[in-house]
């Protein structure tokens, strides 16, 4: 059925979203509120670039470069802030970038959105229909997977849970603390970058809308449900998510009560993660060794 | 309009505008201070309180306006009171991410919640709109000066039942260390309902200035609370001062900027200044340390 | 992995949920991808209000073709996302071959793209963005262009005499679309814009925006702003005292608009797609919205939605219920035919080949028709 493909494309890409928001949020303890701005330059990347007749690769390799570049940018000024002074930076910095795109019409046609988006084509093969397009992202999903769980087995993954859980120690312990938190963020913001060329060349139509805070918190929430400082977590709170706020559109309710159902659909929706947040704060899948209640 | 009062006129629009980020940003503060997270659901006390005004305006109460503010007041105070009872206490050893998380949870919840009983769509008290009157060339309302009085007696409310009474200063040293006020003796319990009640309230007063000047929407307190997180950070956490401080900045900050730089990017300004006076604040700053 | 099992339950709860329900052979669907939550839902209600008289109406008079008309409703909660999502539901889920698409111009491009790939039509009763149905054949609208618009603001305030106008607009599709129309062609007709100025929506401060437009007082000042925002703008400008004729656009021809600003909006001028009031068919729909309403207060582009309704259910009953039918038909049935809000006939580019424009003022806390 064509709307749950239609949903399993929206689950790779926001998988690979919220993997990458993982690695700063879960495993380096760094709240980055603006990590919608990493999609967008992904995107806005991307998109120009193909509309102005750049092959799909170059254009996919231009957003994932933009995306880490501006990552490593800000990650210079903003780390010197810690904790939530880092987080509304951020978020400030999602804003901005947002404003931004809605502002410099010359270059992102601003709030009229860039239409036409190709669909990509590699080697010949153009990947226009649902099952193909399906089948792009969820690679695309399983390789960001591998090589996320590759860096967070690595020694390196090990450095930057000991920089988030006990920063002084492991700065005794040789450990550049700052080194490790920028190329933590650098990788996020390259990952998300992924999942917004993706998603322009899914959707084919982008525009300042798509990226605003809301999706920087649904993508929060993903990962917090899904279970933060895990590999299967993020994937997992994506379905669960993803399917939970769409399930609601198949309750049959009376029509006059369609004004009422919006709000509470959401009532709902926050009522849940509050409970969540009460009873299983670690998500779904729970950290192992990791340190709760700090 | 001559030059000199244009510029005045801007800056006193940068007053208003910060009055209302540094009421918001006191109840923030305090919260912050005292229970050391940040409350995400502090818009939707804004929110719920400008409308809890209406609904004493309303029928089947028809309350006049001074009526009706004190029990939205109260009520508002009741609603941050339920909040920390039915969220926060379970929650007050969680960690930061934690709190976050189902803070947003309840910010979602009571802002539907509101749109829920009272639509989305944009209401008014229904007061009549009056032309400003003149002073030296600038353009004043009764809300506007409202505005200004109430912050400026807020303000010296809040310090004095912070620095002058027992209460208060059980709430300092909760804000210094939770931990170390327990085991001195200090009636923990009390002085965080207290925080929770003035925090409410505080917000309340904003949202309903914030009503009076301008109009009630669902969104009316999320829209201006990452402004007034802004101001929190600024003025630091905890401080009373610092968010008066923060709040003003910002709103003069903005204000007199869209007169110079494309208006487009108003609400840009407030972070990029944030996060300049931040980084030249040497104690907030990790990195390279001496020691 | 006793919470992994919990999940799969509660995911396979909602898949049974998901199940398609008994079609009902005997009925005609129609989607409707609309606001129904979120800060728009406003406008989506009101919509929906116009489509159910019209559905009503139609319906009472045997249908189509002695079926009924049913119209799905699926929320969009105005972000692109969730418009993309509520038009594949209704594409695989509801199966119908003809939709009507989200508010909002950016809303609807989102959204055009999947109509068009699934050969599914989308229609738009509110979309005045220029080239809002350039996504393919199957993209119709009932709701005339803006490329129109401008220059007729344009034409307004030079008969008016300003030769010289800061602009001010919401930043959005709408507001973007509308300036771009409005500065071309009023510099062609020789006007100079003084300044530019772009402000977010939904805020609750434009004072200082409001200054800088007002600076070296202009006599008028176009302003192409919405319901809300425009009642707090005026409210603030007329605190300020800032006297000067406002030109402003369609979208804030509201009486919401006039009830929040009060008498703060006494005076001001805008252009918009008129509808002749005064004809038999508009009555009529006036009528019949009170008797089932209530209140005569027409939503804003509830007209256009009750003419949409119309004319689909004429390209329905021609072309038959399918959607290569419809897009067949959907020209024929709207050529010449006079609806509420006028003569619909569609041009090459499936948009409304005519369109009058009138010009609006607030009288005594009214709206009216502006007479010079």
């Amino acid at each position: 059925m064509d709307l749950l493909l239609h949903l399993a494309v929206v689950v790779a890409i926001y998988s690979i979203f919220a993997l990458s928001l993982n690695v700063e949020i879960g495993y380096t303890g760094l709240f980055n509120f603006g990590h919608v701005a990493f999609f967008a330059i992904g995107a806005y990347t991307s998109a120009l670039l193909t509309l102005s007749g750049a092959p799909f690769a170059v254009g996919l390799l231009a957003g994932l470069a933009a995306a880490g570049v501006c990552g490593y940018l800000l990650s210079i000024p903003a780390l010197k802030l810690q904790g939530d002074y880092f987080g509304i930076a951020t978020l400030g910095f999602g804003e901005i970038l947002r404003m931004v795109v809605s502002n410099e019409v010359w270059l992102t046609k601003g709030p009229m959105g860039l239409p036409g988006i190709p669909r990509p084509e590699i080697l010949g093969f153009i990947f226009d229909t649902l099952p193909a397009y399906l089948a792009l992202s969820a690679c695309m999903a399983l390789t960001t997977f591998a090589i996320l769980a590759f860096v967070v087995l690595s020694p390196f993954g090990r450095a930057l849970k000991a920089v988030r859980d006990d920063e002084t120690a492991a700065e005794i312990l040789g450990k550049n603390a700052l080194r490790f938190k920028i190329k933590s963020f650098v990788i996020g913001s390259t990952f998300a970058g992924l999942a917004g060329v993706l998603w322009a060349h899914y959707t084919t139509f982008i525009s300042p809308g798509d990226f605003t805070l809301t999706e920087t918190i649904l993508v929060l929430l993903i990962v917090v449900m899904g279970g933060k400082g895990t590999l299967p977590g993020p994937v997992l709170g994506a379905v669960a998510l993803i399917f939970f706020q769409e399930s609601v559109r198949f309750l049959r309710l009376p029509p006059e009560w369609t004004r009422l159902l919006g709000p509470l659909q959401q009532m709902v929706f926050g009522l849940l993660l509050v409970v969540l947040m009460v009873f299983r704060p670690e998500g779904i899948i729970r950290e192992r060794g990791g340190r709760h209640g700090d | 309009m001559d030059s000199i009062s244009y510029y005045l006129q801007t800056a006193l629009n940068g007053i208003l505008a910060g009055c209302i980020y540094a009421l918001f940003a006191m109840g923030l503060t305090l919260i912050y201070g005292v229970l050391n997270f940040v409350n995400f659901a502090h818009g939707e006390l804004i929110m719920w309180g400008a409308y809890f005004l209406f609904l004493f305006m309303g029928e089947p109460f028809g309350l006049p306006l001074y009526a009706a503010i004190p029990p939205a007041l109260a009520l508002t105070g009741c609603l941050g009171v339920a909040m920390d009872f039915s969220v926060f206490r379970p929650l007050r050893w969680a960690n930061r991410l934690t709190l976050l998380i189902a803070a947003m949870g309840l910010s979602v919840f009571l802002r539907n919640a509101a749109q829920f009983f009272w639509g989305a769509e944009v209401r008014t008290y229904g007061l009549e709109v009056s032309a400003g009157t003149r002073f030296f060339g600038l353009y004043l309302t009764m809300p506007q000066m409202a505005i200004i009085l109430v912050t400026l007696l807020c303000v010296g409310a809040v310090y004095l039942l912070f620095f002058r009474s027992r209460l208060g200063k059980s709430m300092r040293a909760l804000s210094d260390n939770l931990d170390l006020a327990r085991i001195s003796g200090i009636d923990t319990k009390r002085a965080i309902l207290a925080a929770w009640v003035i925090s409410a309230v505080l917000a309340a007063i904003g949202g309903i200035l914030l009503a009076l000047d301008t109009n009630l929407s669902p969104e009316m307190g999320i829209i201006n609370l990452i402004k007034a997180f802004a101001a929190t950070l600024i003025g630091g956490v905890g401080n009373l001062w610092g968010a008066l401080l923060g709040g003003l900045l910002i709103g003069l900050a903005e204000n007199l900027g869209v007169l110079f730089i494309s208006p487009g990017y108003k609400d840009g300004i407030a972070f990029v200044i944030m996060v300049i006076i931040l980084l030249a604040r040497p104690y907030v700053i990790v990195g390279e340390r001496s020691d | 992995m006793k919470n992994l099992s919990a999940l799969v339950a509660v995911i396979a709860a909602f898949s049974f949920a998901a199940a398609p329900s008994a079609q009902a052979a005997d009925t005609i669907k129609i989607g409707a991808a609309f606001a129904l939550s979120g800060s728009i839902a406003v406008y989506g209600e009101g919509f929906k209000k116009c489509i159910d008289l019209a559905v009503e109406e139609i319906n009472a008079k045997g249908g189509i073709k002695g079926k009924k008309i049913e119209i799905v409703y699926e929320d969009n909660k105005s972000n692109p996302k969730d418009c993309v999502t509520a038009v594949r539901k209704l594409i695989t889920v509801d199966r119908v071959p003809v939709i009507f698409g989200p508010a909002g111009s950016s809303n609807f491009m989102a959204t055009a793209p999947v109509a068009q790939e699934n050969k599914v039509v989308l229609l738009s009763a509110q979309g005045a963005a220029v080239g809002l149905t350039r996504a393919g054949d199957y993209i119709f609208r009932v709701f005339p262009s803006d490329t129109l618009q401008g220059p007729h603001l344009a034409r307004l305030a030079m008969s008016m005499g300003y030769k010289k106008v800061p602009v001010m607009y919401v930043n959005n599709d709408w507001g973007l679309g509308l300036k771009d129309a409005f500065v071309e062609a009023y510099k062609k007709m020789g006007g100079t814009v003084t300044d530019i100025i772009a402000y977010d929506e939904k805020k609750t401060d434009y004072r200082t925006e409001l200054l800088r437009a007002s600076r070296g007082n202009p006599p008028a000042i176009v302003n192409l702003t919405y319901i809300n925002e425009g009642a707090v703008q005026f409210k603030q400008a007329f605190e300020m005292g800032i006297k000067t004729q406002w030109l402003c656009g369609s979208a804030a021809r509201a009486p919401k608009m006039v009830e929040l600003a009060g008498k703060a909006a006494e005076g001001v001028i805008g252009t918009y797609p008129s509808v002749p009031q005064n004809t038999k068919a508009y009555q009529a729909f006036k009528e019949a919205y009170k008797k089932k309403y209530g209140d005569d207060k027409i939503p804003i582009f509830g007209d256009y939605n009750y003419d949409m309704v119309y004319v689909t259910a004429k390209a329905i009953e021609k072309g038959g219920y399918t959607a290569d039918g419809i897009r067949k038909a959907l020209p024929q049935a709207a050529k010449g035919y006079k609806g509420v809000t006028g003569d619909k006939t569609f041009d090459a580019e499936r948009s409304p080949k005519f369109a009058e424009y009138g010009i609006w003022t607030v009288k005594d806390g009214k709206i009216e028709d502006y007479r010079k």
